[in-house]
């Protein structure tokens, strides 16, 4: 198919030059939800050589109205969420060789899986896990492109090592409890819109065009029409241990990871964040309630039922998922109610 | 008089798109207490701030007529 990237080859940016250097590059994407099926699917079709793609999680029906590489029979095979993608994608584009690993995305996989990378896109629904990217990132040099969306908003910003600022000059420490798409919602348009700016800034780094890529770190509102733009030119911390003059790679160590343990003989997982701010109880009570949970609690703890999912959340952070002796399974839950 | 903007989710918390606060000559994280105080948000702690559209970390100071934004990181995927 000689023609099949006319379109692309034609915009002057890119041209017959760019094609080839994209046909070479390696892009790594972490999480095939929302923004993984979408960045994955941009990607595919754009000619990348390679793509590798992984993700903990399966498919389920609530998945369907925005992630867009997978069916209703994908749904019905219970299939994982990067088992489906690689079927998909293979059929969007055979040239492109495609790696779907099906796991969890660790500090010591990300380490193994950054082998060879050009690029890393973020499509991940946590803070701790966009953390060991930025580390990880830093510590091999690797360009990676931030992006989340929830309700009508969604944000990005693109990490240059030596360069930009790095996420951890922005946050300096992981947040908790923001809204995820499993308790504020979500709608199809903010994630393609997340989506159009991870791949924007992708075809440029891909291509090489440095001078284009984004400085700015955007966010927008979909809903309510708001779109900002803001200058980061002064946001670069020389004291980070991320990506400052004398880098420690902090959450690429254990102690700033979450804690998972199988309780023996209990059907239940403990999840124990790291140095948590805490977690306001009787506003999680709330949203789980407006979801269909039935809650209990007192100021320490509360407690979730819904169907067969049951889990106990204590006022620090840490969680008991109750129903599953799956570690992948029980920090999905856990991540997907709070982030 | 300075002008602060909620966005993402501090807005429907706040229940305003904007309010006029005087803050010239507060640090960034004063101002975060104060309108967390204000306006009963609870999560100001890990937004992010920006002063003319430029980021501003928490130890800035605001000048008269600064605009000032609160911009929620967002974890959603
Ligand atoms: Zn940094």
């Amino acid at each position: 198919m000689s023609t099949r990237y006319s379109r692309q080859t034609l915009f002057p940016p890119i041209g017959k030059e760019g094609q080839e250097k994209i046909s070479s590059k390696h892009v790594l994407i972490i999480g095939a939800g929302a923004l993984g099926s979408g960045n994955a699917e941009v990607m595919t079709r754009a000619g990348v050589g390679k793509l590798t793609i992984i993700d903990r999680d399966y498919v389920e029906a609530s998945n369907l109205q925005r992630q867009q590489l997978y069916t209703e029979q994908d749904v019905a095979d219970k299939l994982p969420k990067a088992a489906a993608a690689e079927k998909r994608l293979r059929t969007i584009n055979s040239d492109v060789e495609i790696v779907a690993l099906i796991g969890d995305a660790t500090p010591e996989k990300l380490a193994e899986l950054a082998e060879g990378v050009d690029l890393i896109l973020d499509s991940t629904d946590n803070f701790e896990t966009r953390m060991a990217i930025n580390d990880i990132a830093q510590k091999y040099k690797i360009p990676w492109i931030y992006g989340a969306c929830v309700a009508s908003f969604g944000m990005s910003f693109t990490v240059i090592p030596g360069v930009t600022p790095c996420l951890n000059c922005l946050l300096k420490t992981v947040p908790i409890q923001g809204l995820t798409c499993d308790t504020g919602g979500i709608i199809g348009p903010a994630v393609q819109m997340a989506i159009a700016h991870q791949t924007a800034e992708a075809l440029k780094i891909l291509v090489e065009d440095w001078e284009a890529v984004r400085a700015s770190f955007v966010s927008f509102d979909l809903w309510r029409n708001q779109y900002t733009s803001m200058k980061m030119g002064r946001a670069k911390d020389p004291g980070c241990l991320s990506c400052g003059e004398h880098p420690e790679y902090p959450y690429l160590s254990a102690e700033n990871m979450t804690k998972t343990t199988v309780l023996c003989g209990r059907d239940t997982v403990q999840i124990r964040p790291p140095h948590s701010e805490g977690v306001d109880l009787s506003d999680m009570a709330a949203r789980l309630k407006a979801l269909g949970y039935e809650v209990k609690g007192n100021p320490y703890l509360l407690s979730a039922e819904m169907d067969e999912n049951r889990f106990v959340l204590f006022q620090d952070g840490r969680a008991l998922i109750h129903g599953t002796k799956d570690l992948a399974q029980a920090k999905s839950i856990y991540n997907r109610l709070l982030g | 008089m300075n002008k602060v903007l909620f966005f993402a989710h501090l807005r429907d918390e706040a229940g305003v798109e904007s309010a006029e606060i005087e803050a010239a000559g507060k640090t960034v994280a004063q101002l975060k207490e104060i309108v967390a105080e204000t306006y009963k948000l609870g999560k100001l702690d890990s937004a992010m701030a920006a002063i003319n559209e430029e980021f501003a970390p928490n130890e800035e100071v605001i000048q008269e007529g600064d605009v000032i934004a609160f911009i929620p990181p967002v974890s959603g995927g």
